[in-house]
Order: structure tokens, then C-alpha cells, then sequence
């Protein structure tokens, strides 16, 4: 009966001490990981009217407010030739992934609460499947991008090429916090309340419906504290071109923090997650 | 490679306890969060102490014991869901928690779909979950009703589907935690004959309060009480010794809180 093809099981567990198989368990549970993430997406639109639909109607409207309120009453200015619209479009793509990774991945152990309390696997595979929902979102909007910049008749160059690295940085620059609340949020439920918040907050303090380069440039480097600057400017310079030049300093700067969140996500992450089914 | 001679004991337990933190008061967990460097806030609660307990190959344990005893801590601890606080476990060989996987299924998504949900939880690669369906599907008999939401489910049919899961996930350690008390007779007894084979190749942890089935399918039983191994043998003097024990301490109701006060003062 026991197929003789699956190498052995082995589970060893000694108080106090770090299990020192656990990426090799990771490795083991990566069909887990995609058919998570495929469940992520079923579910996400499940019972709704419109469907996939929400993904293109919500980027869409937040586009023209932004365009209406940051370019024309405010009269902020664009970046080179760039038209506003696209401009702000540019900038919304890598924030509404990065926000509803970060949103959704810090939930994450908490909604799935039921896996957690009941079964074994690795648990950071949680956070990590709800990567593949925020991406799928990103694809409807890059195609809403294209339909944008060909209205404006906007031509891309080969800068465009680098926009999946730009991509892959957008999600590393979430999924670093996220891990750290999603842990932290299982103990402390009080975070439920503080990640809504900084994302609302996010929104203002990243140059997500400006340029930023309305910032005065002795603050520039100051500002790429938030790592959503670089990943927001990289992608003007992927899309725009030569119209947005990429503020070297400032990007290494995000690269940093970003690469200092990571860490210490999945460190908390690891160090707490054995102790989540005692408190969920 | 010695595996001819480790695989022979499949879970082996030295000495596990596990505590939880009790709070008398709500705001002792805000001091023990601000505080906790200086002085615990919480009494510990064992729940487990120094359970010692070495099963081998092909062993059908039964667990006996009363509600809150530790039976369920024990079996979450050899599943590798929660961390004794000390004490060492190994576990050698692949674990299907049967009752535990009926709660985790996703109330939105269709059987069909958790099934592949549960299968790779479980460890299982979705090929061969896929080449399973259809067994999986007859086996939990529950018809038309695979490919609507979860939600629309009786217990006793989502106990079926969990059960069929774990039944062809090739596990090497089968744990039954109370799941069969809710399907229907005819089902109970498809069980307990697919145990009754499974019992030939592979290890169980049975924990039931039907002392009939623990009769039937286990070689040894262990009977729990207040986190220790009181009793441990033949599961036919076990069953005797723990019934005689239920006839004299009647169903006490300060039981539960009364063992508190008692653990408490002796944690401090």
C-alpha cells in the first residue's frame, strides 16, 4: 500500500529549538503553494455580479479621480512630455499591488485559520500564495495600462523590458512587512486595525498620484526612505522612458530598506509561526 | 542506511509537556506583553506532563480518557501542529489527521475542489490527487453533492469527504480523533473495516469514547488523565480499570475549574 517511491516522512521536534528541515519541507509543500494561490483567486470573486470585472473598474475610476484632482485643480506637473493620465496610471499599478499584497497576505494566517489550527505544513506558504491574487489583479491593469497609452498614443522603448523586474520588487518591497504583520497580527490582533491604515496613509505619503519629483530635491534621498518611491519610479522610467529619469541614490536607498524589511519579516515570521495554532 | 532499525519505532516521546499561559485577569496579559522580562504575569497550564510513549510499526493505540484530559493536545503535538514545551518528539512517516481535515475545508469551494485542497495539505502532489478522484468520490459516496459549496454540506457528508481524503493519502500514521461518531451507521462501519485493513501496513492513534471500537481495532490502549499516562496495556484491562474509575469519581463539574485552582498553586 505505501508507495515505495516517497522517501520517508520524518518529523523531529524538540522544544525550544528551530526545526532545521524546514525549507526542505517548504520545498516538499510547493504544490500547496500553487494550489493555495489558486484558491485565493477562485474565491476572490466568488459571488459577485461582475467578477473579474472589479479588477478593471477599480483602478480605472481611481485613474481619472487622480487625474482630475492631482492634474488639473492642483496643476501638479507631469514628467517630461508624459501625459498625466498615464503618469498617475503608472504610478497606481505598482501601488495597488504592493497595498493589497500587503493587505491581504497580513490577514492571511488569521482568515485561514481553520489550515492553521488543524494541519501541519510550512506556514509561510500562506502569505506568500496570496502573492499570485494581487498579480492576477496587476495583469488586468497592465491591460487597461495599454489601452491608456495607446488613447494618448504613447510609444514605450526598450526601457519597458525592465518592467517584470520592477514587478518582482514591487511584491519583495510588500511581502516583507506583510510577513512581519501577519505574524505579529495572530498575537496581537490590534494590527487588523493598524494595516488598513498604513496603506490609506500609504497612498499620500507615495508618489503614487504625483511625480516625485515635486519633491524638493534635498529631501529626495530622505524620501526614498519609503520604498514604494524606487518601485514607483522605476516603473515611470520602465514605461515612460527618457521622459522620467531613475534617481540612482534614491532607488539604492529603497533597494535597502526593502532588502532590511525582508529580512526581519521572514525572520518574525519563522520564530513565531510554530506557535500560531496555540493562539488562533 | 539505518532505517531497518529507527523505522521499527514510528513516534517516539520522551518526557513532552506542554503548558499554555493562563490569565487571571485580562490586563495581565498587557503587563506580561509590556513586562514580561521582569516577572510572568501568566500561571502555566499544563495541559500535557511528561507523557512518554513509544508506538512501533504497525501498533494500533487506542486513547482513552476523559473531555480535556490532553488526549487532543497529544495527538495535535504528534502532528506537528503546535510545539511541546519541552520534551522531545520523533515522528517517522506521514501523518493524516482524519477529523482535523474535515474542518479545514473552505465553506465557498465545491467538494471537488477540496478535495485537491485537502490532498495537497496532506502532502499530496495534485497528479496524483487527480489520478485518485474517482476514489476518493466513491469512497465518500456523496454523490451529485461533490460539486456544490461546502457549505451546503451536512456534517456527517463533510465527515464522509475527509475521511475518503485521508484514506488515500498513503499515510503511514493514521490519527482518528472522534471523527467517525457523526456518519451514519453504514459508514461508520465502512470505516472501521478500512481501518481494520489499514491496520495491516500501517500505524493508528484511535481516540474514541465507543470502548466497542477500541476493542475491535487497537493492540494497545493508554488512558489519559490530567496530561499523564495513568494506565497502559492490553486494551481489554485498561477499558476495565478506566470504566471502574468513571463508576467512582462521578461526572464532577468543578472539574475543570477546580483542576485550575489545584494547577495553579502548584505552579507557583
Amino acid at each position: 500500500m505505501i508507495s515505495s517511491d516517497r522517501p520517508s516522512q520524518r518529523l523531529i521536534l524538540e522544544a525550544g529549538r528551530a526545526d532545521r528541515q524546514y525549507w526542505r519541507d517548504l520545498w516538499r509543500y510547493r504544490e500547496l503553494f500553487f494550489i493555495l494561490a489558486w484558491r485565493d483567486v477562485a474565491v476572490r470573486y466568488k459571488q459577485t455580479v461582475i467578477g473579474l470585472a472589479w479588477a478593471f473598474v477599480r483602478p480605472f475610476i481611481t485613474m481619472v479621480v487622480f487625474t482630475i484632482v492631482f492634474g488639473k485643480l492642483a496643476k501638479l506637473p507631469t514628467e517630461g512630455a508624459a501625459p498625466y493620465a498615464v503618469l498617475v496610471f503608472a504610478g497606481l499599478l505598482p501601488w495597488t499591488l504592493a497595498s493589497s499584497i500587503l493587505s491581504d497576505a497580513s490577514g492571511s494566517v488569521l482568515t485561514n485559520s481553520q489550515l492553521v489550527s488543524k494541519v501541519y505544513f510550512p506556514r509561510i506558504i500562506i502569505p506568500f500564495a496570496t502573492v499570485m491574487v494581487g498579480l492576477v489583479d496587476f495583469c488586468v491593469s497592465l491591460v487597461i495600462l495599454a489601452g491608456v497609452m495607446l488613447w494618448y498614443g504613447v510609444v514605450p522603448d526598450w526601457h519597458i523590458l525592465m518592467l517584470p523586474l520592477f514587478v518582482a520588487l514591487a511584491v519583495l518591497v510588500a511581502i516583507g512587512p506583510a510577513l512581519w504583520a501577519a505574524a505579529i497580527v495572530v498575537k496581537y490582533r490590534d494590527f487588523r486595525f493598524v494595516i488598513p491604515f498604513v496603506v490609506q496613509i500609504g497612498l499620500y505619503v507615495s508618489p503614487v498620484g504625483f511625480s516625485a519629483k515635486v519633491v524638493p530635491p534635498e529631501w529626495q534621498l530622505l524620501y526614498s526612505i519609503n520604498p514604494m518611491v524606487g518601485v514607483i519610479d522605476g516603473f515611470r522610467w520602465a514605461i515612460l522612458g527618457g521622459d522620467s529619469p531613475l534617481y540612482l541614490p534614491g532607488f539604492a536607498v529603497s533597494l535597502l530598506v526593502t532588502a532590511f524589511m525582508l529580512w526581519l519579516g521572514i525572520r518574525t515570521f519563522r520564530r513565531t509561526e510554530r506557535g500560531f495554532a496555540d493562539l488562533i | 542506511m539505518s532505517s531497518s532499525t529507527s523505522s521499527e519505532i514510528v513516534v517516539e516521546a520522551k518526557n513532552l509537556g506542554k503548558a499554555f499561559q493562563l490569565y487571571a485577569h485580562r490586563n495581565d496579559w498587557l503587563k506580561q506583553v509590556l513586562l514580561g522580562w521582569w516577572k510572568a504575569y501568566f500561571k502555566p497550564f499544563w495541559v500535557l506532563r511528561d507523557i512518554s510513549l513509544e508506538v512501533k510499526k504497525g501498533e494500533s493505540i487506542g486513547i482513552l480518557g476523559r473531555n480535556g484530559c490532553g488526549k487532543s493536545t497529544l495527538l495535535q503535538v504528534i502532528c506537528g501542529m503546535t510545539l511541546p514545551s519541552h520534551g522531545e518528539l520523533r515522528v517517522n512517516g506521514r501523518i493524516a489527521p482524519v477529523l482535523a481535515l474535515g474542518s479545514t475545508f473552505d465553506m465557498e469551494l465545491s467538494g471537488r475542489e477540496n478535495v485537491l485542497i485537502g490532498g495537497a495539505v496532506l502532502g499530496l502532489k495534485r497528479s496524483e490527487v487527480l489520478r485518485k478522484f474517482d476514489s476518493i468520490a466513491e469512497f465518500a459516496g456523496i454523490g451529485e453533492y461533490m460539486d456544490q459549496p461546502v457549505k451546503h454540506y451536512s456534517m456527517g457528508m463533510r465527515t464522509r469527504l475527509a475521511f475518503s481524503i485521508c484514506a488515500h493519502v498513503e499515510a503511514e500514521i493514521l490519527v482518528v480523533d472522534e471523527a467517525l461518531s457523526v456518519g451514519d451507521a453504514a459508514f461508520q462501519r465502512k470505516c472501521l473495516d478500512w481501518i481494520d485493513n489499514f491496520r495491516k501496513t500501517g500505524t493508528l492513534l484511535f481516540v474514541s469514547h465507543s470502548m466497542a471500537e477500541v476493542r475491535r481495532l487497537c493492540t494497545r490502549a493508554i488512558w489519559i488523565e490530567e496530561g499523564r499516562i495513568r494506565e497502559q496495556g492490553d486494551p481489554n484491562d485498561v477499558i476495565r480499570s478506566y470504566h471502574r474509575a468513571l463508576l467512582v469519581e462521578k461526572d464532577d463539574v468543578q472539574r475543570f475549574s477546580s483542576g485550575n485552582a489545584k494547577q495553579a498553586a502548584a505552579g507557583e
